[in-house]
């Protein structure tokens, strides 16, 4: 008897072993990861005035300025070989307005352009990136032009390098 | 003769404990997770699916433990995958897996309980996300995951 009991504790020993290293099952699926297309640009602050009043400006010089380096510009790019380009509205406008993005996080600044309705590059190379900058604008003004309003919408696009 | 017959069937029962309940599947069918939008100034905003559950069930004399591994030739963006809802006491889930393509197989859930034939269903959420930086389906293509789970002895 005890000898027939051995032998049954020996081969449930002898079958657990085995199964404390076996697979039980297994199974499995596909998961698709998609990322669309995603191109986010925007402007912190909506709305700023600049106002060239001539100060400071030595006598005999035509040319007056004003800068407002408050607004920033964000973006988001998930694509390569992009750059962000700006341009205005105003067709015709009485003085010159002009861009420079300063201290880009990502991408190379474009050289400080005089905005028109044309399209114009203000950062090159942001392919695949979040990043900002700030945005330097410089409103200028000759004495000889005399006094006016400029009321400029402008926009910013993400495109093609 | 009565001796060798008992001998005999012990030996069968105990061989075939191994596979005898051994069952494991994933519900749900396959997965897609789309990444479509940002907030202003951040990346990407992350996408989380738990459409799929697993269910596996065990009876043994050791307790078991679920792996989670996957294959995603050229993978490029991120995907996580953890086992929320663990029901009918079916072990404790591991932290959250990134699937990584040709990962070693990784514990997704652990200290599954011995000498129980219960279904145990877990909810499988998946978290897939993505950086700015690491492109789009549009140029790269979509990723696909082959995700594999396999319940073992622990």
């Amino acid at each position: 008897m005890n000898k027939y009991l051995l032998r049954i504790v020996l081969v449930i020993i002898g079958g657990t072993v085995p199964a404390l290293a076996q697979t039980y099952g297994t199974d499995n699926h596909q998961v698709t990861v998609q990322v669309s297309t995603i191109t986010m640009v925007s402007v912190d602050i909506s709305s700023i005035s600049m106002t060239i009043t001539g100060a400071g400006v030595p006598a005999g010089q035509d040319q007056m300025t004003a800068t407002n380096t408050s607004s920033k510009l964000r973006w988001g790019v998930n694509s390569s070989s992009r750059k962000i380009t700006a341009q205005t509205n105003l067709a015709t406008p009485l003085f010159a307005l002009n861009l420079l993005a300063v201290s880009p996080t990502q991408g190379t600044a474009a050289a400080e352009a005089t905005l028109s309705t044309t399209a114009q590059d203000i950062m090159l190379n942001i392919g695949r990136s979040l990043g900002e900058c700030t945005l330097q604008y410089t409103g200028i003004a000759l004495a000889s032009q005399g006094t006016g309003t400029d009321s400029h919408t402008i926009t910013f696009t993400v495109t093609t390098q | 003769m009565l001796k060798n017959i008992i001998y005999l069937l012990t030996l069968m029962v105990v061989l075939a404990l191994p596979t005898q309940a051994q069952y494991m599947d994933v519900q749900g069918g396959n997965q897609v997770l789309s990444i479509t939008t940002a907030a202003a100034g951040s990346e990407p905003t992350a996408v989380v699916n738990t459409s799929s559950n697993l269910r596996y069930r065990r009876q043994t004399f050791v307790i078991t433990k679920v792996t989670v591994s996957t294959s995603c030739p050229g993978q490029n963006f991120t995907l996580k995958v953890y086992a929320s809802t663990i029901q009918n006491n079916g072990g404790t889930a591991a932290p959250e897996v990134t699937l990584t393509n040709g990962m070693l197989a990784t514990d997704f859930i652990t200290g599954i309980p011995r000498f129980s034939n219960q279904w145990r269903t877990a909810t499988l959420r998946y978290t897939a996300s993505a950086t700015f930086a690491q492109g789009n389906s549009a140029e790269l293509g979509n990723e696909v995951h082959t995700v594999t789970y396999t319940l073992v002895a622990q």
